[in-house]
């Protein structure tokens, strides 16, 4: 490793998670990574967000952290307790190898519900790529997606395994993007299928475990 | 999807082989004119491609036959009978399943055409945006326990478009696509029949008189179409209505017509609308035109002479004839020029693309139900066998048969040698405290200076393959790049179990010591982490002092357990220039460009076609099977000055490396045929095929 170079550019976790020390992560408590995640630098984490529809007893028990893998590198509280017993208020769920670019932002969902505006969680699978600056509210993205640069996916979106949004694209609020296909344009529609081979270790959609290693090197 | 650099591409060989044969022999019988008409400056035909062997030609990946033959390797099947790559182009697809992408429910495949190929449910698409519609509340009271919801629209999120911009709300929640067809089939609903009056006029249920349809096809046509048109002016019948009314009227008359002359078939009676050309009876006759036999043509002698029975069109209402009122034009003319409307009130044509054809206005849009998608199997087109088989729940990703090519080619990762962070752009812009100048920017590559690539070739097979490549010397296309590969012959391990290897006990050696692992036969103990990729492996240990380490002619760079890293040293050539190009540093690139097209004066657009087609038949020879034009040399040499001058074409600039991989293994024969061997024998095999590499945009600061 050079020598002065990234130096403590990255904290490192136990699980193995590399999560810039520049990168916006707010309400840790909140937030679980899988392992193996890579947070880039000015990359927002809206950990805050969570659901408050019990909102009076979750602020007491904002403090608790899942399995001791919400992170703080933000100058935020360390002190992450594992009593995560009657914590359910999870704001955001990444998986592993997954990979958060510069400047991208994850926003849990929310939507408006019988006259009350309350967030919903995010769950981001395994091996999933978020492009630089790209904008994710989605409820749920499933393992091997590649979200673009500069893409936009709307709150309540479901991206299915295998989904690929394509740079630039705005996908529209509450659309399900099925498994293999391919979106772009704004708004996104479905305008291909990646091929059978997506996925496979080191080839396209295969990338995830390369990226992870070559971070913070 | 246009791919970052560096990338690679593999050629499917089915590009080469439906060339026909007649061709073939037609242009090597002509090739003697050809050839004497290619000394003509203005026809610089080169010889015709198909006269070399096809193992001699060079790949151009500029030819314009490339761009359907080149597919990313995830792309790409194989095919275990034939033992050939398989692309998109020589496999065919069956429906396992048809299910709607917003809901992801399996729509049975009887359902499916009765549903228009679109969802039944609530999935709705916006009109205005294509965006998909969610069904929403308008009145949301909460009392107590119990909430109150109102009447339902259907919205998009995306641009706020919603049903009530048309004046429809739903009474529930489910079920809006046959609430929708009743709104708008019988305008029971209040404000879409206002909303509809002002384009239509009075309106009228059609289907009370749409069903007599039959009855009303006989009588002479004039007499209803005097009843109703002076009180019905404007078409009653909605557009679904009416082209039922059409289609049934068109029925009719095809059984009233084709049933006139042969009312002995009854196959002949129109049951489709193709019934009178493709009915038997159109067979017959046509057949009877070349049947020598004279029973047939007595048969048939007097059938032409009866007068042919003649369709009419239709003319009333009930058959789906629709008169515009006369005043309808202008009407919409007015209601375009009123203020409220103006450009935004009109439905542009993307949006018209999918309505009913009257609609004008964006509040005539109606919202449409999502088309359904299709999981498909593919199967070889050549032996019928089965590729891809997924599974048929929609949201499933899990396949029962699924032949990749990557489980049997070895998958190409190429990567620059360069100081610095060797990955591409996310990753390389994080480190921020090297050297940037060291970095090699794929976007700008310097000129005419040898550049070190890293092509990591991986084995997903079972057995160890022995890898032979070849790449032309130089470039195919106007900017020449110069090509080297240091070894071009190697071996990649089997990928065996990863377990295997674990249990034999090699231990996390760490990737720093990948240096001295020239370890042999390839199944050798490296780290786990860097076995599992090569790519990554080599990465590192670009970075933990392989700046020693110096690429050596005819051996590999580096290799793993599957996997083998051989070095590729290129010269990017310099792009043409306005100029002219002078100097010592093109005249490299000059000599290598004898093969370049000439059309020095020629207008632009003419000359994008004869370029590229000259491309592709140039694309047969490599630099050292140029033809010897040595008479030719100086006007060659002017009138590539002439060449350079013309602009460059886009994605000129890119380097393309083509590669010709050969792979030969040994494997186990596992399929039992009569003519061969019985199952488990080994069995040589070999296979080859074009790959591009695309490096990177060279830079176009330097000019040559």
């Amino acid at each position: 490793m050079p020598p002065k170079a990234p130096k403590g550019e990255y904290i490192e976790t136990d699980t193995g998670n590399k999560i810039s020390r520049r990168s916006l992560i707010h309400g840790t408590q909140h937030i679980i990574l899988g392992g193996k995640t890579v947070i880039q630098s000015d990359a927002v984490i809206r950990g805050d967000l969570y659901r408050s529809s019990s909102s009076s007893s979750s602020t007491t028990t904002t403090t608790t952290t899942t399995s001791g893998q919400g992170h703080k590198p933000t100058s935020s509280t360390s002190s992450t307790t594992a009593n995560n017993n009657n914590n359910p208020s999870v704001a955001i769920t990444i998986g592993r190898y997954s990979y958060i670019s510069r400047q991208a932002i994850l926003r849990p969902p929310s939507r408006l519900h019988r006259g009350v505006y309350s967030f919903y969680p995010l769950k981001i699978g395994d091996h999933v790529f978020v492009g630089e600056r790209a904008v994710v509210e989605a409820a749920s993205v499933g393992n091997h997606v590649h979200i673009g640069r500069d893409a936009v996916v709307g709150s309540m979106a479901i991206l299915k395994d295998n989904a690929y949004v394509l740079d630039g694209a705005v996908v529209a609020p509450g659309m399900v993007v099925p498994s293999w296909c391919v979106v772009g344009g704004a708004p996104a529609r479905i305008v291909g299928e990646v091929g059978e081979g997506y996925g496979v270790e080191g080839g396209e959609g295969g990338l995830a475990r390369e990226r992870y290693r070559v971070v913070g090197r | 999807m246009s791919r970052p650099f560096p990338y690679t591409y593999i050629s499917c060989p089915c590009a080469n082989t439906p060339v026909p044969d007649p061709s073939k022999k037609r242009r090597s019988r002509e090739s003697p004119q050809k050839a004497s008409s290619h000394y003509d400056p203005d026809q610089p035909n080169p010889p015709p491609r198909f006269d070399d062997s096809e193992d001699e030609q060079t790949f151009d990946p500029r030819a314009p036959r490339s761009n359907f033959s080149l597919y990313p390797p995830e792309h790409l099947l194989y095919c275990e009978d034939c033992h050939q790559i398989k692309c998109p182009r020589c496999i065919t697809e069956e429906i396992v399943c048809w299910y709607c992408p917003n809901c992801l429910f399996e729509t049975p495949s009887s359902m499916v055409k009765s549903e228009g190929n679109r969802c039944a449910r609530n999935c709705f698409n916006c009109p205005a945006c294509t965006a998909p519609l969610a069904v929403n509340t308008l009145e949301n009271v909460v009392q107590g326990g119990t909430s109150q919801q109102g009447p339902w629209v259907l919205s998009c999120g995306y641009c706020f478009w919603s049903t009530l911009d048309i004046g429809i709300k739903f009474d529930k929640p489910t079920n809006i696509r046959t609430q929708l067809a009743k709104l708008t089939a019988t305008d029971a609903n209040g404000s879409r029949s206002r909303q509809m009056s002002r384009t239509f006029g009075d309106l009228k249920s059609p289907l009370s008189t749409f069903s007599s349809i039959n009855e009303q096809f006989h009588p002479s046509s004039g007499e209803p179409r005097a009843e109703e048109s002076p009180d019905q002016p404007s078409a009653p019948l909605n557009p679904d209505a009416r082209f039922h009314a059409l289609k049934n009227f068109y029925k009719n008359q095809i059984s009233a017509t084709s049933s006139f002359s042969s009312p002995s078939d009854p196959l002949g009676v129109g049951v489709d609308f193709g019934g009178p050309i493709s009915s038997p009876r159109a067979i017959d006759r046509i057949m009877s035109l070349y049947a020598s036999s004279s029973r047939l043509n007595s048969l048939y002698s007097k059938k032409p002479k009866t007068k042919p029975p003649v369709m009419r069109e239709a003319l009333t209402v009930n058959e789906g004839l629709k008169i515009p009122t006369p005043d309808a034009e202008s009407m919409r003319i007015q209601r375009m020029a009123v203020d409220e409307c103006g450009w935004d009130g009109l439905a542009s044509l993307e949006q018209r693309g999918f309505q009913s054809p009257d609609a004008r206005f964006v509040e005539e849009l109606l919202p449409l139900a999502t088309l359904l998608r299709t999981k498909r199997a593919k199967r070889c087109k050549s032996c019928k066998h089965i590729l891809v088989k997924p599974e048929t729940k929609p949201s499933s990703t899990r396949f029962r048969i699924r032949l990749i090519a990557l489980s049997y080619i070895p998958l190409p990762t190429l990567r620059p040698l360069m100081p610095g962070p060797p990955v591409p752009a996310p990753a390389a812009a994080v480190v921020t405290s090297h050297n940037t100048n060291l970095n090699l920017n794929l976007d700008a590559l310097p000129p005419l200076k040898p550049t070190q690539l890293l092509l990591t070739l991986k084995n997903h097979m079972f057995d160890p393959v022995r890898i032979t490549l070849a790449t032309p010397s130089v470039t195919p296309g106007r900017v020449a790049s110069k090509v080297t590969i240091l070894c071009p012959q190697f071996d990649i391990g089997a990928n065996s179990d990863m377990w295997d290897e674990a249990l034999q006990g090699s231990s996390n050696n760490n990737n720093n010591n990948n240096n001295s692992t020239s370890n042999t036969g390839g199944s050798a103990a490296t780290d786990q982490r860097s076995s599992r990729s090569g790519a990554a492996a080599t990465t590192a240990t670009s970075n933990l002092g392989i700046y020693e380490k110096v690429a050596e002619a005819g051996k590999v760079w580096d290799k793993g357990r599957n996997w083998t890293t051989v070095v590729l040293e290129v010269v990017p050539g310099t792009l043409p220039s306005g100029n002219g190009g002078g100097g010592s540093s093109s005249s490299v690139t000059l000599q290598s460009r004898n093969q370049t097209p000439v059309q020095g004066s020629s207008k632009k657009d003419t000359d994008d076609d004869d370029a590229s087609d000259s491309d592709s038949d140039t694309s047969s020879f490599g630099a050292g099977k140029v033809p010897d034009w040595t008479g030719q040399a100086a006007e060659k040499q002017q009138q590539q000055q002439a060449s350079q001058e013309q602009p460059l074409q886009p994605d000129e600039d890119v380097l393309e490396i083509p590669v010709f991989v050969r792979m030969e293994w040994d494997s186990e024969n596992q399929i039992d045929r009569p003519g061969q061997g019985a199952a488990g024998d080994i069995v040589k095999r070999e296979l080859a095929y074009w790959m591009v590499l695309g490096v990177g945009r060279i830079d176009p600061s330097v000019l040559g």
